[in-house]
This record gives structure tokens, sequence and C-alpha cells, in this order.
């Protein structure tokens, strides 16, 4: 019988990268262009079988999709609480979105120890309006020692092989 | 107090609570429950992080609580959203449930529904993070057009050189070669018969022309980079107009274009540079003639602008006039009005910007009315001096 286990999964970011779009894009299969502010936390749910060493595992991802506006600092904390694991998303055409990414791992890191990181430069789709190279964000994935994918929750590039390898590695 | 009371503030509050064993199943259930569940009483033994998404992963902080380490846990603005329905906003607080003798005998979790104030924080949030998103764009299509302007000055810096260097080398060869066209006009080295004489003609005409162009080009250049410097002086301006005319006179007559000069008396001096003065009306009374047909009419007036403190000369032709859409870009350097084109009229669409430029400096205006077929009419003022014009020494 294949073992169950529930993880919880953050995504962190600044506001307007496309947090909310990514965990539609894996969990729902869905897009919408229209921009609508997440204030909170908005928890949804994903379960996928991912190997582990010598067997499979069914995950149930609790994914909880934060604000990204600076009001949510103070409480972020709290909601961080008891993550296994956090997906730190960038938007491609806001260089900026990149600065915070430190920052974001280390107050994770602080209250979760042991969570795993992954990194998402998002909006690949938007080519023409681009100002942030993907080597950039592999640097500062280098220095956080996580991985890094580039991702369209538009158009949907990446985002289910970023969630499938979080989930390996919280069940590693 | 009445329990029934109790369920009805809470109720009205919308505030549903759970109390659980210290293993978190669920024991008992009140409140405003339908804002978490459609069937409340399902709840009943069931583990709480089972029922509540928001606490998978915080069974250890729960375990806190109930020990005494963690005084609660509380979680703001959980958004939900219910099939059928739109986002839902939740605060939830999970406290110790304390028995008589106040041992912690399990968790009470209490959910209170602020939907109506966390639309409110959303909207605001929402009009923020778009006004930040329009402001970065903004800044971004800033820094794209100072680099565009940059490219543009320096692309416009390369033509100013490149005219200025073409009209210097042009006018170099001319100089002889007028020189040479006048000695052989005057006879100087031989006689010449009426053929000779005619296409020496053409090619003095050609010259001069030549020669225009290169010192328009030149003055256009000198423009743009700020190197034109006026002599201003008292001026009278009726005699700076009465020698354009004279210099004209020939073309005119050649087209057999009738000229008036209609000056009010006593008019004080102007304050101008006499050379570029010359220029300006120069330029225009050399269009009013080229653009008349021939045989037609120039008329040229001086008096008092509206304006206080200012000289104005105007130039009225009874020429093809300027179409409407040509009107806004006369004034631009190199444009060719159709009528310029139509009439076969010479020309590099230099003269009015000269002008224009030249007016501007000496704080004066410049403007015309045109009805295409119906001639137009240009206007100049020049400052009024406050000094008289100096006397020239006998």
């Amino acid at each position: 019988m294949m073992t169950t286990i529930s993880k919880k999964v953050c995504l962190l970011g600044d506001f307007a990268v496309g947090k909310t779009s990514l965990v539609r894009r894996f969990v729902y299969d869905l897009f919408s262009d229209k921009y609508i502010s997440t204030i909170g936390v908005k928890v949804s749910r994903k379960t996928v079988v991912v190997p582990r060493t010598h067997d499979l595992v069914e995950l149930a991802m609790m994914l909880w999709d934060l604000g990204g506006s600076e009001e949510f600092d103070q409480m972020r904390a709290s909601y961080l609480r008891g993550a296994s694991g956090a997906v730190l998303v960038c938007d491609l055409t806001r260089p900026d979105t990149l600065d915070s990414f430190l920052e974001y791992a280390d107050e994770l890191l602080r209250v979760c120890p042991g969570a795993r990181l992954i990194l998402a430069a998002n909006k690949c789709d938007l080519t023409g309006q681009q100002r942030l190279a993907p080597a950039e964000v592999e640097a500062v994935a280098g220095e956080l020692n996580a991985p890094f994918y580039v991702t369209s929750a538009r158009i949907g590039e990446e985002v289910e092989a970023l969630f499938r390898h979080l989930g390996r590695l919280l069940v590693e | 107090m009445d329990p029934a009371i109790g369920q009805l503030i809470l109720q009205d509050r919308k505030i549903a609570y759970a109390i659980t064993d210290r293993h978190l199943a669920v024991v008992e259930v009140g409140g405003a429950m339908s804002i978490v569940s459609d069937d409340p009483g399902a709840w009943l033994g069931r583990l709480l992080p089972e029922l509540v998404p928001e606490l998978v992963g915080s069974e250890d902080a729960l375990a806190d609580v109930l020990a005494g380490r963690l005084p609660c846990l509380e979680l703001s603005w959980a958004s939900r959203e219910p099939a059928g329905s739109g986002a839902t906003y939740l605060t939830m607080v999970d406290l110790p449930y304390r028995d008589q003798q106040g041992r912690a005998a399990g968790i009470i979790h209490m959910v209170q529904d602020v939907t109506d104030a966390g639309l409110m924080v959303r909207q605001l949030a929402q009009n923020r993070n778009e006004l930040r998103l329009l402001r970065d764009r903004l800044a971004q299509q800033n820094l794209e057009l100072a680099a565009a302007n940059a490219e543009l000055r320096r692309l416009d810096e390369i033509k100013s050189t490149f005219i200025s260097v073409a009209a210097h080398e042009l006018r170099t060869p001319l100089a002889p070669l007028r020189g040479y066209l006048e000695v052989l006009l005057d006879e100087e080295i031989g006689h010449l018969n009426d053929e000779q004489r005619e296409y020496l003609a053409v090619v003095q005409e050609s010259a001069r022309r030549l020669v225009a162009l290169a010192s328009n080009l030149l003055d256009v250049t000198r423009i743009e980079a700020g190197r034109v410097e006026l002599v201003l002086r008292p001026t009278d301006l009726l005699a700076l107009v009465e020698t354009v005319l004279a210099e004209y006179g020939p073309q005119l007559e050649a087209r057999s274009q009738h000229l008036t000069l209609c000056a009010s008396p006593d008019l004080p001096p102007a304050l101008c540079d006499e050379m570029r003065a010359l220029q300006i009306i120069g330029n225009l009374l050399s269009n009013a003639s080229k653009y008349t047909p021939q045989g037609g009419a120039i008329r040229v007036s001086l008096a008092l602008a509206e304006e206080e403190g200012f000289l104005q000369v105007s130039l009225a032709d009874s020429g093809v006039g300027v179409p409407a859409e040509d009107q806004p870009n006369l004034f631009t350097p190199f444009f060719r009005a159709r009528s310029a084109i139509l009439t076969r009229a010479g020309g590099a669409g230099l003269g009015l910007s000269i002008a224009r430029s030249l007016v501007e400096q000496h704080g004066g205006r410049i403007w015309f009315a045109s009805e295409p077929g119906q001639g137009s009419t240009f206007h100049v003022t020049f400052p009024i001096a406050d000094r008289p014009v100096p006397s020239v020494p006998a």
C-alpha cells in the first residue's frame, strides 16, 4: 500500500509575480490574465505521486499562497510555521522582484530550519518585456543551493515540473 | 448567561468554534458553523487538522499550545472560495481548553468570518499594487525615452556637423567660380556674344543660389548650436525695409509683380540686428515673390503692433496660398509645402525656419494667415528700442 503524507508548501515572492497563477495552473490547470491581489493566505491542496528511494509516495501538497504586499510582512512568520518547503517566485519582467529572495529564504529557514527551497523565474512567455536574465536567477539559486525553473503560469511552461521536483525533495 | 444567548451572539458576530480533546479529536461544535462547514455534525469525532486545511503542518504548534509552551495559535486573513460563491476571509485562533481543575483538556478552535473587512483590505492592496506596477512601467518607459533622446541628440549632432562641413566645402569652390564669372561677364578678358552672355548669366544665377543654400545651411547649424549672436541696435525699420525692397526690386520687376509699401508715420526705432533683420524680411519677400504669379501684387506694411512695445512688418501676397494640411509644418526645417512643389519654386525649405529662429531670438513673433488660392500674409514683430537711432557721422 502506498504511503500518504501531507506537506505544507509556501509560495513566497513580491506582489504580482504570479504566485496565485502558478498555484491555479498546477492545481486546476487554469489561468486568468486578470490580476487580483492576494491578501493573507489561501490554502489549496494537490496530491501527487512522487518517487522515494525504494517506493512511491502519495504526497498531499498543502499549497500556501501568501499575499505579496508588505502589509503582511508582520504576519508572515505565523504563515510560515510548519512549512516543509517553499517556492520563491520572481517576475522576469521586474528585476527588483529577485532582490528579496534572500530575505524570504532567510525568514523561512529561521522559522522552519529544515525547509526545502525551489526557485521560479515566472512570466517567461513575455519574451519582449524580460529584463531579468535567467542567469541572474541561477546565481541566486546557487547561493541558496536550490534548484530553479523558468516558468510561465500563462502557458503552463515548467509549472508541473517545478512542483514535482519540490515534491521529490520533500519526501527525500 | 443563558447558553442560547451566547449562541445568538456567536451567530451575529459570525463566530464558530470547535472543542477538541487532547488528541485533537473534535468533541463539540457551536456558533456560526455554516461559515466553515455545510455539515457541522460530521466534525464530531474527527481530528481537527483533517477538517481545517490551514492547520496541516501545525500539529507541533498545537501540541505546544496544549502543553502551555505557546499561548495560542493565530492565523489572520485565511482566504477560502466555497463553491458557487466569492472569496471569504476567516480569522482563526486556537487556544487551550481548560477543565475545572485548570488543566489543558483540549483545544478551542475559533473562527470568525471577516469577509467584509477582507474585501476592503484586498481592494486597497489591489489599488496600491496596480499603482506601483504603473509607476514601475512609467519609470521604465522614461528610461527608454531618455535613452532614445540621447541617441537622437547624438544623431542630430552628427547631422549638424555633416551639414556644417558640407556647407563650408560647398562655399569654398564657389568663391573663385563667382569671381571668374564676374570677370567673364565684365568682358575683362574678351568680348561675349549674346548667347555666351545668356549662358554665363544662367551659370551665375545657379552659383548665387548655391551660395544662398550654403549660407542657409550654415545658419541652420549655427542656430541649432546656439551660435548666432545678435548685435542689437536701435534701427530705422522703414529704411531697412526699403533697402530690402530695393535689393529684390529686379526680381519683382522680372516677374512683373506690383509692389506697394505702406508705413505709419513717425514710427519709433526697432531694436534689432540689422543684418539679421534684412535676412528675415528678405526671406519673407523672396517667398512672397516666388509663390505669387507673374503680374501679381505684394503689399508690405509697417506699423505699431497690437502687442505693446513692438513694431510689426506684414507682407501680403496674392499667391497660391498654403494648403491647410501644410500650415502646421511651414516653419519646420527642410519642409516643402505642396504649393512649393506644384509651383516649382526653388529653395530647400530653410528660409522660414531660419526667419522664425532669428525673430524669436530678437524677442519678437512670426506668424501667418493663408487661404489656398487667396494668397498669404506673413507678420513679424520686432521690439521697439528705448533709444533713438544713432546719427551717422557726416
